[in-house]
């Protein structure tokens, strides 16, 4: 029998990630702070231990709120200012 | 794209086989249904992108949706509500990936208004959100259809939610505007056309019963108190918004008594409030207007910012039970015209909002 398949295509999407970079050292790491509970604690830690072992600066930023698209403002200051970003969803 | 399943097949695991399908029997989208199905639609090209749909950024086409109606059980008339409803699903403040991605329970309830409730068959009268109706179960159920399959919103992935809910099976009912005493509701969010739907992405209805007041305070304190509560999302984003289901004949006592629409929000945007200090002890995050969070302590903080963010219309029969429905807080509701016809006579018209 023959039938549709119910999805359909897949668009292009409107971003790409970046390539990560293979080493760390003496990059500038962005951390943006999604604002769930616990998020702040799980990317301060990853922070310092980055810092500790690969002597990257550090760069704060938060998003307003986690059901939303971070501020274009943000993602701005965040294109300009690092290198790589850390970001994680968290309850 | 066409896929060759045995004839004999189990259609309800081969097609959860490939993810697809929401656990209850389906229809065999094959191409004759299909075919059929787009005959439905005033517009004659199936191959249009209506909205792309997040997470998954899948396509909706006439096409695509045609299939999901035909597997949700639908008739030909119902498609060009399907296609509105989607239509309302890609609007950005509607904001479907978050609505799709949450932890919450959240689901688009779709609201039917107009001459297509009636040619369509869509139910707003007794037990309306309740079964037994097929415009309703089977719309409902292709909306889910869809994000499920174009939108990706399928558990564990693009569907995070922590317990998902019963109305993520269907969620759809008719505005009862021939029992309402006020104008039709998308009039009172700009929107004149003789057919429309809104999309109002919250909980399942949350039950109010007041059977002894004939004053619209006694009925609407009662309504006021299901809305102040520190369990839902609302009460930490001041975004939020309010979709209150009247039965007639609480809107019948409310009207008959001289109060608008707009009374009716007004006032219980008055009654509906919790101690500031109350809020902000059970949410330390919180999205609230700045003139909010400079409420005192003991100030009564109100469970959205705006009066206009409470949505009043008329559903339901013979009874005395309305109910709440909070939205799920980052999102706002959408109503958009249906089109039934491509003829420029037909087309609706903007115009301004009525109270």
């Amino acid at each position: 029998m023959l039938i549709h398949r119910p999805d359909g295509a897949v668009a292009t999407p409107p971003a790409l990630l970046a390539p990560s970079p293979t080493v760390l050292s003496g990059r500038r790491i962005g951390l943006l702070d999604n604002r769930k509970p616990n998020a702040d604690v799980l990317l301060e830690h990853l922070a310092e231990r980055l810092v500790e072992r690969t002597g990257a600066t550090v760069v704060r930023t938060e998003t307003k709120n986690a059901a939303i698209p971070c501020d274009d403002q943000v993602l701005g200051l965040l294109a300009e200012e690092v290198d790589v970003i850390l970001t994680g969803t968290a309850d | 794209m066409i896929v060759d399943i045995p004839a004999d097949a189990d259609l309800v695991a081969e097609m959860a086989a490939h993810g697809w399908g929401d656990g209850l029997p389906l229809v065999a989208p094959t191409p004759e249904r299909v075919e059929a199905m787009l005959a439905g639609s005033p517009h004659t090209d199936p191959d249009e992108v209506i909205a792309v749909l997040a997470p998954r950024f899948g396509e909706a086409t006439r096409r695509i949706l045609a299939v999901n109606a035909v597997m949700a059980g639908c008739l030909p008339v119902h498609l060009p509500v399907l296609e509105a409803a989607v239509r309302a699903l890609a609007r950005p403040e509607l904001n479907l990936r978050g609505v799709n991605a949450t932890t919450h329970c959240v689901a688009p309830l779709l609201v039917v208004h107009g001459e297509v409730a009636r040619t369509g068959g869509y139910h707003g009268g007794l037990g309306a959100f309740g079964p037994g109706n097929r415009a309703n179960a089977t719309t409902g159920r292709a909306l889910r259809l869809v994000l499920l399959h174009v939108a990706g919103a399928t558990i564990g992935d693009g569907d995070a939610s922590t317990q998902g809910g019963p109305a993520k099976y269907g969620y759809c009912v008719a505005e009862n505007v021939e029992a309402s005493p006020w104008p039709a509701y998308p009039t009172t969010v700009g929107v004149d056309a003789p057919s429309a739907v809104t999309v109002h992405c919250g909980e399942a209805p949350h039950n109010v019963h007041d059977m002894e007041s004939d004053d619209p305070a006694r009925i609407l304190d009662k309504v006021a108190s299901a809305m102040a509560t520190t369990a839902q999302n609302n009460a930490c984003i001041s975004q939020g918004e309010y979709l209150v289901a009247l039965c007639p004949e609480h809107a019948a006592t409310c009207a008959e008594a001289g109060w608008s629409r707009r009374d009716v929000a007004s006032y219980l945007f008055q009654k509906a409030r919790l101690p500031a200090a109350e809020l902000k002890r059970a949410f330390a995050l919180r999205a609230w207007e700045p003139w909010m969070e400079r409420l005192g302590d003991d100030d009564p903080a109100p469970m959205t910012a705006h009066p206009d963010n409470i949505r009043i219309l008329v559903v339901g029969g013979a009874g005395k039970h309305s109910s709440v429905i909070p939205s799920w807080g980052m999102t706002r509701s959408v109503t958009v015209p249906v089109t039934l016809s491509v003829n420029p006579e037909d087309q609706p018209k903007g115009g301004e909002p009525a109270c």
